[in-house]
């Protein structure tokens, strides 16, 4: 038989399959638990595919298991949430950010003098490492008797809740100005230093032409305005963006937590993970301890408590919407689907999940970094050598994957308790998605998420009709990757090594 | 080595020390190739000539040694930054993206916008095949497709010099020819730096050569020379090639 032939008969028969699983389940349980069941497993899904999505890109391409892929999760959630409830966070951490790297952006400006400059070995060796140990020294200098507990405190008025009604009551005081001026000045100029260093000044075989400078200086004048204004609204935004409608802040907090996932993922790359592609081992132990250390962090700032984060208003008004229109007039938290009542939140995470599946197929097959990022799969040698800068597209990757994650967790956050375990059993979920889907592959990775979330969703629902051990549920996950291991070892997407 | 004046000369590899690892692979390579024409690398398998190429991009980059390319020190850089000034790399073994279609992989070597359809006339001018199989993706295409491919890729954009790595390699007689034919055109257009086990499809392009034995290069001179010169082939070539002499006497005592 040709091995066309035989793909197409193998396919067929395990559609033949999955329609008969579907339609038994469906005779045996009935029309309303049936759909029910359905509807959450493609809730749990849809968190499995976020997180797994990332992983799945940044394991494709660059052989990276980034084992802090829950604990980014985790990230994105609290910095949503912090964006959610208490501005200040945010916003006073925001100019400090801003100033540095518009410092680390300076490099591309300075670059090209910079190694342009005739100094000796000795002198090319020492500044820098002195430049670099300067910015350090400037850094603790800046955050020295920096009360960023004071600013993340929200613990005590988060948990009660008699505040529901006043927006206002969780935020907490930024600080004086007098305490706070020289921060952003000390920052920019720290992260001026790293730049003069990673531009290794007199090194002849750096390559930096001298051309186009007009269009190098246009990203850092962008960032020096947007710290300047950070700083000017630095008291007043938190304020504005509290009183908004809330639909709007549920906005808002989506974009940070991405944007923030993004620039975490591009400088935990750049310094972390780049090092050490070398010796790929040593990252599976650093990505892990990394998680550590921002459990631990988030723990710090934020007590090691649960929070629940309130729905925004167009999920919360209580009462049965009978369908969309009705739901997004009137804001119901639960809407009637096929005879199920069902609650709107759960539908919005499936519907991120799915939207987000349609961004990475378009990104990855209509655009020309879809395209790089395909062809490095396989070669990235190949890659450089057709004059593409593939550290950067490695960087990118990285920090899109760590992005998608925390908009799983900011997704996530309404209707999870938002603490700093929770991405734990989501990143250990997803890594068995990636398995089943296939290693590096997008399109397995979306159909292993939703064949686990069913998984757990039946597991559940036969757990409590036939009242075995809830285990059952938790157990679905592995007796799918046994059984999807046996037939496919490669996972149902994967290519054969 | 003097018989030519240095400004002609697009690339020059200046006693390179390459180590792959902890292995010294080459120990003292100086090509020097001149604008315009085919200069050839010979020597063993294993000898360092494929290592040479990917020294001169900065795959592996060299510890010892210079390279200039159009006057400039390039050793040390990034292999893209290389790329950039004008170099395009066919690598052995058909490196093509298989997950990418043709077209995806023409298009991928784009450097500047249009790069693409500028040149997408010459390219299915040479390789006419490619155009029929425009949207196929890259693992459904034939060894001798994947190599006219990985050839038409270097030429996307526009390259000062090519690096050709083994173009000959597990191609049908037929499509050696349609090979030989296709770098002997490009050969008028631009510089190529080759590498062939080939000896007759090398000897019938190339007007220099550079022999590397063990990662040394041990001589180098006119091609029409080294057809002749049968104790230096058998020497660094090994003894079953055969040079024009001895192929044309073969020939006439067959009869």
């Amino acid at each position: 038989m040709k091995p066309e032939n035989k793909k197409r008969l193998m396919i067929f028969i395990w559609s033949l399959v999955g329609v008969g699983v579907v339609a038994g389940l469906y005779l045996y349980a009935g029309k309303e638990p049936f759909i029910r069941t359905t509807l959450s497993g493609l809730t749990l899904g849809s968190l499995f595919f976020m997180v797994a999505a990332g992983l799945t890109l940044i394991f494709g391409l660059m052989d990276v298991l980034n084992f802090a892929h829950g604990a980014m999760f985790m990230l994105g959630a609290y910095m949503g949430w912090q964006l959610y409830t208490n501005p200040t966070f945010i916003f006073g951490m925001l100019p400090a950010l801003l100033a540095f790297s518009t410092g680390i952006m300076m490099t591309s400006v300075i670059k090209p003098y910079l190694i342009r400059w005739e100094i000796s070995s000795k002198w090319q060796n020492f500044l820098p490492k002195a430049a670099y140990f300067l910015a350090l020294v400037i850094g603790v200098v800046a955050f020295w008797g920096f009360d960023i507990l004071q600013l993340a405190n929200t613990a005590m008025v988060a948990a009660t809740t008699t505040t529901a009604g006043n927006p206002l009551a969780e935020i907490s005081a930024q600080e004086p100005f007098v305490q706070f001026w020289y921060r952003p000045l000390l920052l920019l100029l720290s992260g001026l230093l790293v730049a003069f260093a990673s531009s290794k000044p007199g090194v002849k075989t750096e390559f930096a032409p001298l051309d186009e400078m007009k269009s190098k200086l246009v990203l850092p004048i962008v960032l020096f305005g947007l710290t300047i204004l950070s700083i000017i609204i630095r008291e007043s935004a938190p304020v504005a963006i509290l009183l908004m409608n809330g639909n709007w802040r549920f906005v808002i907090s989506i974009i940070v937590a991405i944007a923030f996932g993004f620039l975490f993922g591009a400088i935990v790359e750049i310094t972390l993970i780049r090092p050490l592609y070398v010796r790929s081992f040593f990252i599976v132990l650093m990505t892990l301890g990394l998680s550590f250390v921002i459990q631990e962090l988030v723990q710090l700032l934020w007590d090691p408590l649960a929070y629940q984060m309130v729905r925004p208003p167009l999920f919360a008004q209580p009462g049965k919407a009978a369908n969309l229109m009705e739901w997004l007039r009137n804001g119901s938290s639960t809407i009637d689907v096929f005879g199920v009542t069902f609650p709107t939140y759960r539908l919005f995470v499936i519907l991120l999940g799915v939207v987000m599946f349609v961004f990475i197929t378009l990104l990855m097959t209509k655009t020309r970094l879809g395209m790089i990022i395909r062809a490095g799969v396989q070669d990235p040698q190949m890659v450089e050598a057709l004059g593409i800068n593939v550290k950067r597209v490695f960087t990118f990757v990285f920090a899109l994957g760590v992005a998608m994650a925390a908009l799983g967790g900011i997704g996530a956050g309404p209707f999870l308790p938002i603490q700093p375990a929770m991405g734990e059993q989501y990143q250990m979920q997803g890594f068995i998605t990636v398995v089943i889907g296939g290693m590096g592959s997008y399109v397995g990775a979306f159909v292993g998420a939703f064949l686990l979330g069913m998984g757990r969703a039946f597991g559940d629902y036969f757990a409590l009709k036939l009242s075995l051990s809830p285990a059952i549920a938790e157990a679905s996950t592995v007796i799918i990757m046994i059984i999807v291991l046996l037939i496919r070892p490669q996972g149902i997407f994967g290519k054969k090594e | 080595m003097s018989d030519h004046n240095q400004n002609d000369d697009i690339l020059i590899i200046d006693n390179i020390h390459t180590f792959i690892g902890q292995f010294h692979i080459l120990e003292g390579v100086s090509v020097r190739v001149p604008r315009g024409s085919i200069t050839v690398l010979l020597g063993r398998n294993g000898a360092g000539k494929t290592t040479t190429l990917k020294s001169v991009l900065g795959l592996t980059p060299p510890r010892e040694g210079k390279v200039i390319f159009d006057g400039m020190e390039i050793q040390g850089k990034r292999a893209f930054n290389v790329a950039n000034l004008g170099i395009g790399y066919v690598p052995e073994h058909r490196a093509i993206f298989r997950a990418l279609s043709v077209m995806e992989n023409l298009k991928l070597a784009e450097r500047q916008k249009g790069d693409f359809n500028r040149n997408a006339d010459f390219i299915f001018h040479l390789f006419p095949d490619l155009k029929r199989l425009y949207k196929l993706p890259g693992n459904h295409l034939s060894g001798g497709q994947q190599q006219m491919l990985a050839v038409a890729r270097a030429l996307v954009p526009d390259n000062k010099l090519l690096l050709i790595d083994e173009p000959s390699e597990g191609l049908a007689p037929i499509l050696i020819q349609q090979m030989m034919d296709a770098i002997r055109e490009l050969s008028q257009k631009t510089t190529i730096l080759l590498v062939e086990q080939n000896f007759i499809m090398a000897s019938q392009l190339a007007k220099r050569y550079t022999i590397i034995d063990d990662g040394q290069s041990v001589h180098d001179g006119l091609m029409q020379d080294l057809v002749n010169d049968q104790d230096l082939i058998h020497q660094y070539l090994g003894a079953s090639i055969k040079t024009r002499k001895e192929l044309e006497k073969n020939h006439e005592t067959r009869k």
